[in-house]
């Protein structure tokens, strides 16, 4: 089963699930000094965002990875997320009782939102303030305040990679032939307008 | 009385009403009426209080000699046995209704064709192919430019680019609007100190591209424009500005207009530094001769009591969008107006005919 979605920051840092924080530190240092260096004075608007996006995962990466209880508290609520979804999407398959397929889904949506809000933006931002990461990284105020809108965009497309894969229930399973969009969508140019 | 009747009467719900006023929402690509038709509250609900009598719903019901080929081609989908079926089990059950694809996908094409693109957005998004659709509008788009069909090309950029959501709208994410007064504003939010920050003033490629940027409100789809070359690319920007602005003319006879005046102003300031008023009545003629709202005026074709050079640049973008690239903000003594402005020999603007004028390309001195 995919978890595109749920953030990985062992992924992120690039460090296996056993590392110890001084390597966890130690290859957040690395990885800052890298992409750092990877920018110069003269910017893209859209290459500044995604410079901040990267610092701001890094940052949360080294924020939560270090610290034993933080770590194992993200990894639990990870997995059980995932778990959920399994459980969503085998009991939607078999639909035998539609009402509690949809306490669970309900009950899988409330905690995906929570875990995505608390995980992408409130840890992001959280780990600016930490004085250690702002140092190794050179977040600021100015970094933040621009991260805000830019976490919540980051946020509904992690949520979006989620939706994507489960099972449709605002409306029913539909079916599409890209060939038959293709004519449709050449036929909507043809009489818009017109 | 009347109320424990009401109560005791069953509500009985004609199924020629409810499948002809979801035909309607289909035909007319209206997510929101197909949406509240299947909601608690729906008058297509028997278990609801609400009746499609009442003279608050009528406009949910289709003219009785609605006969239209969309509407036609909704109907029958509504009226097809498995969707009718299903239509009929989301309505009588307890719970929010899961609505018919089939009926979604229809609503989205007819909605992307009357240009109802937010509508269509929706619809295409809760069927979870709204990129692939942008996509598939912008290749054919493409391939439309590449065969010199430019009202072709240019509806596909428009209506893949209506198909955008915004992921961090709050609450939840929305469709994309273009926001032409605000962008507009942004666009003119620093005051001009140097020639090259006068987006009229840019050099045509750059100018070309940040029109079409602006106007298209998305930089990726306006990106994929670039590997086209220039003159086609000019020839795009024109169609796009005629289409999204079918009043352009009007703006261009306006813009010339505040050209002749911007010269007006400036051979005056001329002759005010130079001559010294012998008479009150020459004075008084200078000063009203010289005043630089009117040229801000004539940009917009009306005044605004008491606006400021923001509130006319709004104004200006929500009518003419295009309008916010050829102006630029200019301090005349005290006062800050809008101006009209052009590169000298700018392809940009003579693609767009607003070369008619002699607009300024550097300020004139303030008094």
């Amino acid at each position: 089963m995919s978890e595109a979605g749920y953030i990985n920051y062992f992924e992120i840092l690039g460090v296996g699930e056993d590392a110890n924080p001084g390597e966890v530190r130690n290859t957040f240092r690395k990885k800052m000094k890298a992409l750092r260096d990877s920018v110069t004075d003269s910017i893209s608007e859209d290459r500044r965002a995604q410079f901040i996006l990267d610092m701001a995962k890094l940052n949360a990466a080294a924020f939560i990875l270090r610290d034993q209880a933080k770590r194992a508290a993200y990894a639990e609520e990870r997995k059980a997320l995932i778990e959920l979804e399994k459980r969503w999407i085998d009991q939607a398959a078999k639909s035998s009782d539609p009402e509690s397929t949809d306490a669970l889904r309900r009950e899988f949506d409330g905690r995906a939102r929570g875990f995505l809000s608390k995980y992408v933006e409130e840890t992001m931002l959280e780990a600016g303030q930490d004085k250690d990461v702002a140092e190794s990284s050179g977040w600021n105020i100015f970094y933040a305040r621009y991260a805000l809108k830019l976490l919540r965009h980051y946020r509904h497309l992690l949520y979006h990679d989620i939706l994507e894969r489960l099972p449709f229930h605002v409306v029913t399973q539909p079916s599409i032939d890209w060939a038959e969009r293709r004519r449709s969508v050449s036929a909507i140019l043809e009489t818009a307008g017109r | 009385m009347a109320r424990a009747d009401k109560q005791a009467a069953p509500k009985i719900v004609n199924p020629e009403d409810v499948a002809r006023s979801l035909a309607k929402c289909v035909a007319d690509g209206d997510i929101v009426n197909l949406r509240l038709l299947f909601a608690p509250f729906s008058p297509a609900r028997a278990d609801s209080s609400e009746v499609y009598t009442d003279e608050k719903y009528a406009y949910l019901l289709p003219a009785a000699s609605e006969s239209g080929a969309a509407f036609e081609q909704a109907l029958r989908a509504v009226r097809e046995a498995a969707t009718w079926a299903h239509v009929q089990r989301e309505l009588a059950a307890m719970r929010p209704a899961q609505l018919p694809a089939e009926l979604v996908l229809l609503l989205g094409d007819n909605a992307a064709r009357e240009g109802k693109w937010t509508s269509a957005a929706q619809a295409y998004e809760l069927l979870r192919i709204r990129r692939k659709m942008q996509e598939e509008f912008f290749a054919q788009g493409l391939a439309a430019l590449g065969a010199r069909d430019l009202p072709r090309a240019v509806l596909a950029f428009r209506t893949g680019v209506g198909l955008g959501f915004d992921y961090s709208a709050f609450p939840e994410p929305l469709p994309q609007v273009p926001q032409y007064q605000t962008r507009a504003l942004m666009m003119h939010g620093s005051y001009p100190q140097r020639p090259e920050d006068c987006v009229a003033l840019l050099e045509p490629e750059l100018h070309a591209q940040v029109a079409l940027d602006y106007l298209l409100g998305d930089s990726e789809a306006a990106g994929r424009l670039r590997e086209v070359d220039f003159a086609t690319r000019l020839a795009f920007l024109r169609e796009l500005v005629l289409q999204s602005d079918p009043e352009w003319e009007v703006f261009a006879a306006q813009f010339a207009e505040a050209c002749r005046l911007t010269h007006a102003l400036g051979n005056r300031l001329q002759q005010v530094g130079a001559h010294q008023p012998e008479t009150l009545a020459e004075e008084i003629e200078e000063q009203q001769a010289a005043d630089p709202w009117a040229i801000t005026q004539a940009l917009l074709g009306r005044s605004i009591e008491g606006g400021a050079w923001w509130q006319y640049l709004k104004e200006l973008a929500y009518e003419h969008p295009a309008a916010a690239l050829f102006i630029s903000r200019q301090l005349v003594g005290e006062q800050e107006i809008l101006m009209p402005r052009l590169r000298a020999g700018s392809p940009v603007a003579a693609a767009l005919g607003l070369q008619g004028g002699d607009a300024p390309s550097a300020a004139p001195k303030a008094p």
